[in-house]
């Protein structure tokens, strides 16, 4: 599904990652934890096609595609869906239109007419249940005066809708009370699918007793400096992040 | 002096003296009165150039440099011509003022006991009561395009609501320039009194008919009793040879509201004088407005509120999108006089630029003289925000849409505060054209 290369990326001249390499399969979930500033969201956004990060190097394979050739939107359109850390709020456009031009564009992409409205209705109905959006929200601007729980939860209605073969989830955790993480894990694990990876970027063990990953990897300062099962999200959530700097200093060392 | 050798200042002195060899008995009249020393006023002030402070950005000259018809008739345009610019959808009354002057035959208007509507000229025939308000708020001692409008208020359009009494229609004032044969130059005054507790809605729209060069130089003058409220839209949306000019003085008591939202899109030059007066407690003024120039367009924003006395409440918010070589010019006074204690003033001006050739020229200016009040203000330009457009477009949305959608989203926050639902779909439906948007994006029909 998605190859990851010896990737190295900066920012105005200052280096985030430095040569990252994982490989992804089908229906795997990926979690990768690191203290703040390791890189991981940098990752999450190269991935979904952010133009801010100079490539340095490497390279990252999609479904047999060069990725980092693509525009953001091609990717969209190919698979990848990001769900943001921050998601915009689009004051003026509502969710219902906002998610009939995404899934429109991508039907369009692969050579499909638009949806009849009332099946993009009878669509948006059927999966709004995944995450317990209700109508009014749906009909709400996008994001906008939503709580901190609405907006991750409008993120994973929109990858239920939009049907990726991989999903990103930057942090779609930071911020939630156990009650909105309980009904986002819920919406994601309905979404677990044999064709379906997921990549998990958290700070926090929690998310993970919640959506089970099949593989952990810890990032740090731009590296993965172990890779594990899930048990080894455990053993970090009980040394604490400080242990995976000593690693990291033996590595270095 | 031959006319091509005449300023038009000149030339506007002559066709005031021919305005008044028409008048017979009524040059008399307090209101006739008033016009003649608003046309002396005009001739100290003289048209306002790029030294004046307020002007400084908006350079009438070259549209003073040419003639214009300022005494035009009003027997040209037809039925068919106003159905060309009706808003689709809407219901309530229309008033149809051709080169300054009232159609009866054209306009529609709704009867309704307790709300008055009725032309200005006649208001001047019947001695209607309402006219005692006319000038009293619009001061024209230090402003030439209201002193030359005042002198020139030939006709227009009056409104008066009675005590208690909710208009339920909206009234739409469609000001239209015949500019079929020759320069033209109008200056229609509109005069809304709302009584106590009394309500209305009050759109206005801009239309030239013709290739020649159009003037619409607007006086409107409002009294917004106690309690009562007064929702006013406004579309400009003309030509490209339009010139719009418009004077509007709103005076509110206690507890009333004025709710203004001005929306410019096309044109040649608009320039909007706004002000309202808060003289009395519990009074709430909305500012609300949208340009949009493009090509050449240059659009003018100038807005006075003036909190007089104390617990009055005021929100300002103007956004631009600026294309090509269009202007915009936001200057926002807000006056906080020094018995109006518990004043809450609120003013925002947001624009965003598309290309390097266009401008805008923003001040914010508050004058702030009592000690407890909450006022803020805030001016913001640049470009489109980089994290919105990255998020529709990892939503499969391609740029080009990704950036028409966020525009009309930041334009539509402006037009869904229209108070009048059809004027308001209106004003989506130019807004997508303008910016290439797919109409499919914007109808929430669905939703029901």
């Amino acid at each position: 599904m998605l190859t990851i290369n010896n990737l190295q990326a900066s920012v105005e001249g200052k280096e985030i990652l430095k040569g990252i390499s994982l490989d992804i399969k089908a229906g795997e979930v990926h979690a990768i934890m690191g203290p703040n500033g390791s890189g991981k969201s940098t990752l999450a956004s190269i991935l979904a096609g952010r133009e801010d990060y100079e490539i340095t190097g490497g390279s990252v394979e999609f479904q047999g595609k060069d990725l980092l050739e693509m525009a953001p939107e091609e990717r969209a359109n190919e698979g990848v869906f990001l769900a943001f850390q921050y998601p915009v709020e689009i004051p003026g456009v509502s969710n219902t239109n906002f998610l009939r031009a995404a899934v429109n564009e991508k039907r369009k992409y692969q050579g499909l007419e638009p949806l009849e409205s009332k099946d993009f209705l009878k669509m948006m109905r059927e999966r709004m249940k995944i995450v317990e959006m209700d109508q009014a929200m749906v009909s709400r601007s996008v994001n906008e005066g939503f709580s901190g729980g609405e907006k991750k939860r409008n993120e994973i209605f929109q990858m239920a809708m939009l049907e990726p073969s991989l999903a990103v989830l930057d942090e779609t955790d930071s911020g939630l009370d156990i009650d909105a993480l309980k009904i986002v894990a819920n919406g994601v694990n309905q979404l677990r699918s044999p064709e379906r990876s997921f990549v998990v970027i958290t700070h926090y063990q929690r998310l993970l007793d919640h959506i089970v990953p099949d593989y952990v990897h810890v990032l740090y300062k731009g590296r993965i400096v172990k890779s594990g099962g899930k048990e080894l999200a455990l053993e970090l959530e009980e040394k604490g992040y400080d242990w995976v700097k000593e690693l990291d200093v033996e590595e270095v060392a | 002096m031959s006319a091509s050798t005449m300023t038009l200042q000149e030339k506007l002195h002559l066709d005031f003296g021919l305005f008044e060899q028409q008048l017979n008995g009524q040059s008399k009249s307090s209101v006739h009165q008033i016009r003649k020393a608003a046309m002396e006023r005009f001739a100290v002030l003289g048209f306002p150039t790029i030294r004046h402070e307020e002007w400084k950005y908006t350079n009438i000259m070259p549209i003073v440099a040419h003639e214009f018809h300022a005494l035009p008739t009003a027997t040209h345009i037809t039925a068919t011509d106003v159905d060309s610019f009706r808003i689709s959808g809407f219901s309530g009354s229309l008033v149809v003022v051709e080169n300054g002057l009232f159609r009866a035959d054209l306009s529609i208007i709704h009867p309704q006991e307790g709300v008055e509507v009725l032309s200005f000229a006649d208001a001047i025939a019947k001695q209607h009561s309402a006219l005692e308000h006319f000038s009293a708020h619009a001061k024209f001692d230090h402003e030439a395009l209201l002193a030359l409008n005042t002198a020139f208020a030939r006709d227009g359009v009056v409104v008066q609501v009675a005590r208690n009494v909710s208009a339920e229609q909206p009234i739409h004032v469609m000001y239209i320039n015949d500019a079929r044969a020759q320069n033209v130059m109008s200056n229609p005054r509109a005069l809304v009194v709302v009584n106590e507790s009394a309500q209305v809605t009050v759109i206005e729209t801009f239309h030239t008919i013709g290739t020649e060069r159009s003037w619409f130089n607007l006086g409107f003058e409002a009294v917004v009793a106690p309690n009562a409220v007064l929702s006013h839209d406004r579309l400009q949306d003309d030509k490209a040879q339009t010139t719009i000019t418009t004077s509007t003085s709103v005076a509110q008591d206690r507890d009333s509201k004025y709710h203004s939202v001005c929306v410019a899109l096309q044109g040649g030059l608009v320039r909007n004088n706004l002000s309202s007066a808060l003289k009395g407690k519990g009074g709430h003024a909305d500012f609300i407005g949208l340009y949009m120039p493009t090509g050449k367009t240059l659009i003018d924003n100038h807005t006075v509120v003036d909190h007089a006395v104390a617990h009055c409440t005021s929100n300002e918010l103007y956004k631009g999108i600026l294309d090509e070589r269009g202007t915009g010019v936001f200057n926002g006074k807000i006056f906080v006089r020094k018995d109006a204690q518990k004043t809450q003033a609120y003013q925002s001006n947001r624009n965003i630029l598309l290309s390097n050739t266009a401008t805008i020229n923003t001040k914010p200016q508050l004058e702030i003289f009592a000690d407890d009040v909450k006022c803020s203000h805030g001016a913001t330009s640049g470009q489109l925000d980089e994290t919105s457009l990255f998020y529709l477009r990892a939503r499969g949305i391609g740029k080009e849409k990704a950036r028409a959608l966020l525009l009309y989203a930041f334009a539509e926050e402006i037009v869904q505060q229209c108070a009048n639902a059809a004027l308001q779909a209106h004003i989506e439906h130019r807004v997508a054209e303008l910016l290439h948007q797919e109409q499919e994006l914007l109808t929430d029909s669905d939703n029901d």
